[in-house]
């Protein structure tokens, strides 16, 4: 309750019925005023008009015409019109009319003015009595007077009514201001008490709650996919970060085993110097192994960071390419492979030298190592306006459809490669280098083999840069 | 060679120093900057071996210092896994190579020895030669025993280094470093088979090997085996 009364949507709905009230008030008081002043001005026309009719009447059937046409008429001719006449003598007696007696008050001078009118006056008791009655009264030629007064009775109604609608008027806005108002900080509260109750799952270890989105398209729904968003993409990161730590354990776990095991058995009896040069030796073999990892590890976070702070130029894709390419010939040959250059002279991409080359070397020595023995690879560089592509193709077993996303992760090497060196981050630091430069990563079917590609922005190479 | 060692992990430190110790270097060991700097201006060394990360004055400050102060002294920089921004700072502080931890000690000792060979030799060569193998540096004309060898570039580039570098031993990465320009480890034995090729021009037709592979450790160019 305390909660709901604070939200702002209770807050801005007491401030709107605040400005309605002050709105309509101020809209009724004039319609108050408005409306007494017109009741005013018909009350005066009557009165004035009546007055008028019963002195024409004097001056028409004299005195006594007068009085029998009051006497006539009577109050019962006119009840509900609540119009008062008196005629009286010159000496005040009451000659004809529905008041008892002149009011003391009242002045003949042909003009409407509220006058007070008592109880007793009145020939009969009325609900409305006493009051302060719009009054006319004239002296007629003969000296004797005539006065007509108006009950307020019909005016008060009116007026009570217009009181009454005002007061209604006053208790709806603000009921329904209010209503509304605290409709909405019921749904305001709950769709935050939502959002602050999946908050508080994840914060208990639940890391696939997500906050429910209603399908309404309110800035609520809005935030609440930003935030799914936000929570997918902290999970991924949690799962990805879990996952390489289980893979760093598992690949470590058995270099250090084995290096362990073999420490173990070389200090279990006396050996020569000989036995323990080549123990050593093997030792640092495993470290190295190990160290390798770990530097292809921290290679492939700081270019998935993307905080590289190396340094990023307008460089010559073809050069590097040729001469990576070059570097790597004899390497096939050596494995009765055969390495195809096909470069397209005069390419430039923007970025690393450094990490560039590692790309190349990396999807080379992967081509190297699994298209198998008397394969053709192909490294290819090609340009046009839309980008550069750089491909390392072979003519290998190639890489099942279904399993084609999966070497891009960390650690998978696929049952085939298991028996060959290598720690199973290579084509992933690949990938991140690609990120890295904006570059997309593609794996095809060479039919037959295994095609790789990366495709590059295009960038106009410096003109005092010879083509390669 | 009179080694200083400026390094903060005294353990690491101390296994260095007995490591160079026990190939004959004389070391000094400062374990913080303003020690590494005070001792690097007042003695006299053959090569400093400045890590990057210090107590008291980071090592690129000390390398600075010097070179401002006129000490050419040539210095070997040490840092944990650098990025590759890092070695371009390294080296344009002042220092002269640049080695990422970890890295294998056969290594930092390569490097120290051509570093020293590097500071000592001023006068640039017209020619180098080993044994009977000639290479010009200004026509880039290859011959051993009077016979002409053809070399592509990047042989050319190879043999220079490792003419330059003669009865030195030099590491992997350091001919991939200085020969390509790479500062990564490719998984693959890539450089020796660039080696094979040019001993295949070099060696091959002759008697006497030129070209030793040194297991575990590299190369050396050398006329005695």
């Amino acid at each position: 309750m305390n909660r709901l009364l604070r939200t702002s949507a209770i807050r801005l709905s007491l401030r709107y019925a605040m400005f309605y009230m002050l709105v309509a008030g101020a809209g009724l008081a004039i319609l108050y005023w408005a409306t007494s002043r017109y009741v005013d001005a018909q009350i005066e026309a009557g009165l004035e008009h009546h007055l008028k009719t019963l002195t024409k009447l004097f001056e028409n059937k004299g005195a006594e015409g007068l009085r029998r046409a009051l006497e006539r008429r009577g109050i019962a001719a006119e009840p509900e019109n609540h119009r008062f006449a008196l005629y009286v003598d010159k000496s005040g007696k009451r000659l004809a009319g529905d008041l008892k007696a002149w009011p003391p008050r009242a002045k003949p001078n042909g003009r409407v003015s509220n006058v007070w009118i008592e109880d007793e006056l009145i020939p009969f008791a009325m609900e409305d009595h006493d009051g302060y009655w719009p009054t006319i009264a004239t002296t007629l030629p003969d000296g004797s007077r005539i006065l007509v007064a108006q009950s307020v009775r019909q005016a008060e109604d009116l007026q009570e009514f217009i009181l009454a609608t005002l007061f209604a008027t006053f208790t709806l806005v603000i009921g329904l201001t209010l209503a509304l108002g605290w409709r909405m900080g019921r749904q305001l509260l709950t769709r935050i008490d939502q959002i602050n109750a999946t908050a508080g799952k994840i914060l208990n270890g639940h890391l696939d709650q997500r906050i429910p989105v209603t399908g309404r398209g309110d800035e609520f729904d809005e935030l609440a996919q930003k935030l799914n968003a936000m929570l997918d993409h902290i999970n991924r990161l949690i799962n990805g970060m879990r996952q390489v730590t289980d893979n760093v354990a598992h690949d470590l776990r058995r270099p250090l085993t084995r290096l362990r095991n073999r420490l173990d058995v070389t200090l279990l009896e006396s050996r020569d110097a000989e036995d323990y040069r080549q123990a050593l030796e093997s030792t640092r073999g495993d470290i190295e192994e190990v160290l390798k990892t770990f530097n292809a590890l921290l290679e492939i976070a700081q270019a998935e960071s993307g905080h590289f702070r190396g340094e990023i130029e307008v460089l010559s894709l073809s050069e590097l390419a040729s001469q990576m390419g070059e570097m790597y010939v004899d390497l096939f040959d050596a494995e009765g492979q055969h390495l195809v250059l096909a470069i397209e002279p005069g390419i430039c991409v923007r970025g690393n030298r450094q990490l560039l080359a590692q790309s190349i070397s990396n999807l080379l020595e992967n081509a190297h190592k699994y298209a198998g023995s008397k394969a053709q690879v192909t490294l290819s560089l090609q340009g046009d306006q839309a980008g550069a592509v750089l491909s390392v193709g072979d003519n290998g077993p190639g890489i099942p459809k279904d399993q084609q996303e999966n070497v891009l992760r960390r650690y998978v090497r696929l049952d085939r490669a298991r028996s060959t060196p290598g720690n199973g981050l290579g084509l992933s630091l690949v990938n991140a280098i690609a990120q890295l430069h904006h570059a997309r990563l593609m794996i095809e079917d060479n039919a037959p083999g295994l095609a790789v590609s990366l495709h590059f922005d295009a960038v106009a190479c410096p003109s005092e840069q010879t083509p390669a | 060679m009179h080694l200083l060692l400026i390094e903060d992990d005294q353990e690491a430190a101390a296994w260095l120093s007995k490591g160079l110790q026990s190939m004959g270097h004389v070391v000094d060991h400062a374990p913080d900057g303003e020690d590494g700097l005070h001792l690097a201006l007042t003695g006299d060394y053959d090569v400093l071996i400045v890590d990057r990360m210090l107590p008291k004055r980071d090592g690129l400050s000390i390398i600075r210092m010097l070179r401002a102060d006129g000490d050419l002294t040539p210095a070997l920089v040490l840092s944990a896994l650098g990025e590759v921004d890092d070695r371009v700072q390294g080296l344009r502080a002042g220092g002269d190579d640049y080695l990422v931890k970890p890295y294998a000690f056969e290594e930092l000792l390569a490097r120290l020895e051509v570093l020293t060979r590097r500071h000592k030799e001023q006068a640039p060569a017209t020619q180098l030669k080993a044994a009977d193998l000639v290479l010009d540096l200004t026509t880039h004309k290859v011959t051993r025993a009077g016979k002409t060898i053809r070399l592509q570039p990047k042989e050319l580039q190879l043999l220079e280094y490792l003419m330059r570098h003669q009865d030195q031993i030099v590491t992997r990465n350091m001919l991939l470093e200085h020969v390509w320009d790479l500062h990564f480890d490719p998984q693959t034995n890539v450089v020796d088979t660039q080696i094979s090729r040019l001993r295949g021009k070099i060696d091959k037709d002759f008697d006497k090997p030129l070209l030793h592979t040194i297991r575990g450790r590299g190369y050396r160019l050398s006329e005695n085996e």
